[in-house]
């Protein structure tokens, strides 16, 4: 039995579950948008072990029953709560379900969709692209600093340089031109990351488990994204990958214990290959509504069968040791 | 220079600082990195490889030996509009926390983004890693489920045990349940539900700071015969500095709480001393051993 833990609003969780159907996987659905109203939970650590269960409205699922869970934890925004109970209780009420249910996901003895701790690196993107380095990708060359005359002397350097931000806070990455490098003495009030432009394809992989499905993206925005508000297309299709930058990517996912995840990469003009960020919660719907590429199935496939499961990591690789050698593109 | 990185009024800062200038080594407090004015800078290539540097004056890069660090640093919101100071918080936690991931010396406790964001785990995040290293932790049961907690009260009251302790996971706080207090905890479970753990004995505080054990007092043969054990959690946790604390529980010593952020008020005077002597000296050392690596 599967569980999925998510939004029934939230589109990725629907198409989820609506794979889970057209597969005929079984799986109960426990709606963050009305948890913990009228549902139930039980966890017991007995000689290391977790045991218990979860209920539903018309359901009971015990723990040691499920094969993969799929969990995609909501903002505070459209949670539906008893009405007779003040607000800052339900707020309080809410803070408090959460953080013991992430604790029991974390625990679950399965394949799980994704354990919270391996994401935290997504936090700090500086951060993030040390691991990946060391996972065995190129990275574009940064610079993170509160100096504006280092941030000057990186800008010389490197020529076109875009800046984006430096923690998990979504931000459009946008290139620095005359309007920005006279705002430079701002960074006295705090820290700004700034990249080198890398051209070329973005390629967006989404891995799920050791399977992947990498997407290239043309568009003439510098934040492909963003490409509609800046009145530019956007064109997507399936694409391969070297079998090193593959094996890189799987290596990503394995080292920060996390079962999916969409990588974002870019091939060169001249064949290399960079990485720049790696998502703990990948809205995949966008990649594969556009090239009908089967994500969600392989994701019900792995949550059916558990895949190989990762136990909960104690604790998150650390960037600063050993150094892997770098992928050099092969044969596409 | 040795970094010391931590709230003004963190006494263990001011120790530490104070120790490696009795010792006649050249130390830096700062409140937060990437903070004015400092000026701090984090530069990668393209294969990865980390160049992180420290300005404390003009033109002049400070050597950093090591890095203690007690807080991921506090912005003060004073002329900031709320939603700028909480995006600038943000973006000065991630760049500190790269940049100390970056440094090539030690750092107490290294750069790990899960402690860093939320550095107060309840001991339910420590119990699968103690548990792995032979040590035992109270019975911990999460219920919204009346007959469920029952059982668990039955339970400890059949071993003697009148109560338990209702801890919150979110607010890192405990209340003690007595015999009047369940009807409270069984209303609160028809909304949510409730973190329960088992009562302990009184506790024996220590420290651990590197792979020296500090006790606050005398600790029993059993505790003691536990140092060992210990030592191994703080190593497989990447922990150079953490506070613990271990009590008796219905199946004997068991550790009850974990604290990467130790803090000297909980401890003797005594047993502060040794502490800060033990961490100035872990960070002295290693910085010692880490330049006779790049010399020889």
């Amino acid at each position: 039995m599967i569980l999925v833990a998510g939004g029934i609003a939230d589109k990725v969780t629907e198409l989820v579950c609506s794979r889970l159907d057209a597969c005929g996987y079984p799986y109960c659905h426990l709606d963050l948008g009305r948890y913990p109203f009228g549902y139930g939970m039980s966890a017991q650590w007995n000689h290391g072990a977790l045991s218990g269960y979860f209920s539903g409205p018309d359901w009971r699922l015990d723990m040691q029953g499920i094969s993969g869970a799929y969990i995609r934890f909501l903002g505070q925004e459209g949670r539906i709560a008893p009405p007779d109970l003040p607000e800052a209780q339900v707020r309080e009420l809410q803070l408090e379900a959460d953080t013991a249910l992430m604790f029991v996901l974390d625990d679950l003895p399965c394949a799980v969709i994704n354990r919270l701790g391996g994401g935290m690196s997504n936090n700090s993107k500086p951060y993030q692209l040390l691991l990946i380095a060391k996972a065995g990708l190129l990275v574009p060359p940064s610079l993170v600093t509160n100096d504006p005359q280092a941030a000057r002397a990186f800008i010389a350097r490197h020529g076109k340089v875009i800046y984006k931000s430096t923690s998990g806070i979504r931000s459009v990455v946008r290139p620095m031109g005359d309007d920005q490098m006279a705002r430079l003495t701002l960074l006295r009030n705090g820290p700004a990351q700034f990249q080198a432009f890398v051209p070329g394809d973005n390629v967006r992989v989404h891995t799920v488990g050791d399977r992947l499905f990498a997407t290239r993206i043309r568009s003439e925005a510098i934040d492909y994204r963003y490409a509609g508000r800046d009145g530019m297309a956007v064109d997507m299709e399936p694409a391969d990958l070297p079998p090193t930058i593959a094996e890189a990517c799987r290596r990503i996912g394995r080292d920060l214990g996390l079962l999916h995840v969409g990588i974002d990469l870019k091939e060169t003009p001249d064949g290399q290959w960079y990485c720049f960020e790696v998502n703990p919660c990948p809205g995949f719907i966008y990649y594969e509504r556009h090239t009908g590429q089967p994500i969600s199935l392989a994701i019900a496939e792995l949550l059916h069968t558990g895949g190989a499961v990762q136990p909960r990591p104690c604790q998150t690789p650390a960037p600063s040791s050993g150094r892997r050698e770098h992928a050099a593109p092969g044969p596409a | 220079m040795h970094l010391v990185l931590g709230y003004p009024n963190d006494s263990c800062c001011t120790a530490v600082a104070a120790r490696f200038e009795a010792l006649g080594l050249s130390v830096c407090r700062l409140d937060a990195a990437f903070a004015e004015p400092a000026r701090f800078s984090l530069d990668i290539d393209a294969t990865g490889r980390a160049t992180a540097t420290l300005a404390l004056a003009e033109d002049r890069v400070e050597q950093v030996e090591s890095v203690l660090v007690r807080s991921s640093g506090a912005i003060d919101p004073a002329g900031w509009d709320a939603a700028d100071h909480a995006y600038m918080q943000a973006e000065t936690q991630a760049a500190a926390l790269a940049w100390l991931a970056a440094l090539d010396c030690p750092v107490v406790n290294g750069a790990n983004a899960e402690l860093w964001y939320r550095p107060r785990k309840p001991l339910l995040y420590w119990r699968s890693l103690l548990n792995a290293c032979g040590i035992r932790v109270p019975d911990i049961l999460i219920t919204s489920n009346a007959a469920d907690l029952q059982r668990f009260r039955a339970k400890l009251e059949a071993a003697g045990v009148p109560g338990a302790i209702c801890r919150s996971l979110a607010r890192h706080e405990d209340w003690l349940v007595g015999l009047d207090d369940w009807t409270g905890v069984a209303a609160l479970q028809r909304y949510a539900p409730v973190c329960l753990a088992e009562p302990h004995a009184t506790v024996t505080l220590l420290c651990i700071v590197g792979n020296t054990v500090i006790w606050d007092a005398e600790p029993l043969p059993a505790a003691s015969a536990l140092s060992e054990k210990l030592v191994q959690f703080a190593r497989c946790a990447n922990l150079g500095f953490v506070e613990i604390a271990v009590a008796e529980v219905r199946t004997g010593l068991a550790v009850v709480h974990v604290d990467p952020v130790p803090m000297l008020e909980h401890f003797s005077s005594a047993a502060s001393i040794r502490i800060v002597d033990a961490l100035t000296d872990l960070l002295a050392g290693q910085a010692h051993e880490r330049r006779k690596e790049m010399v020889s």
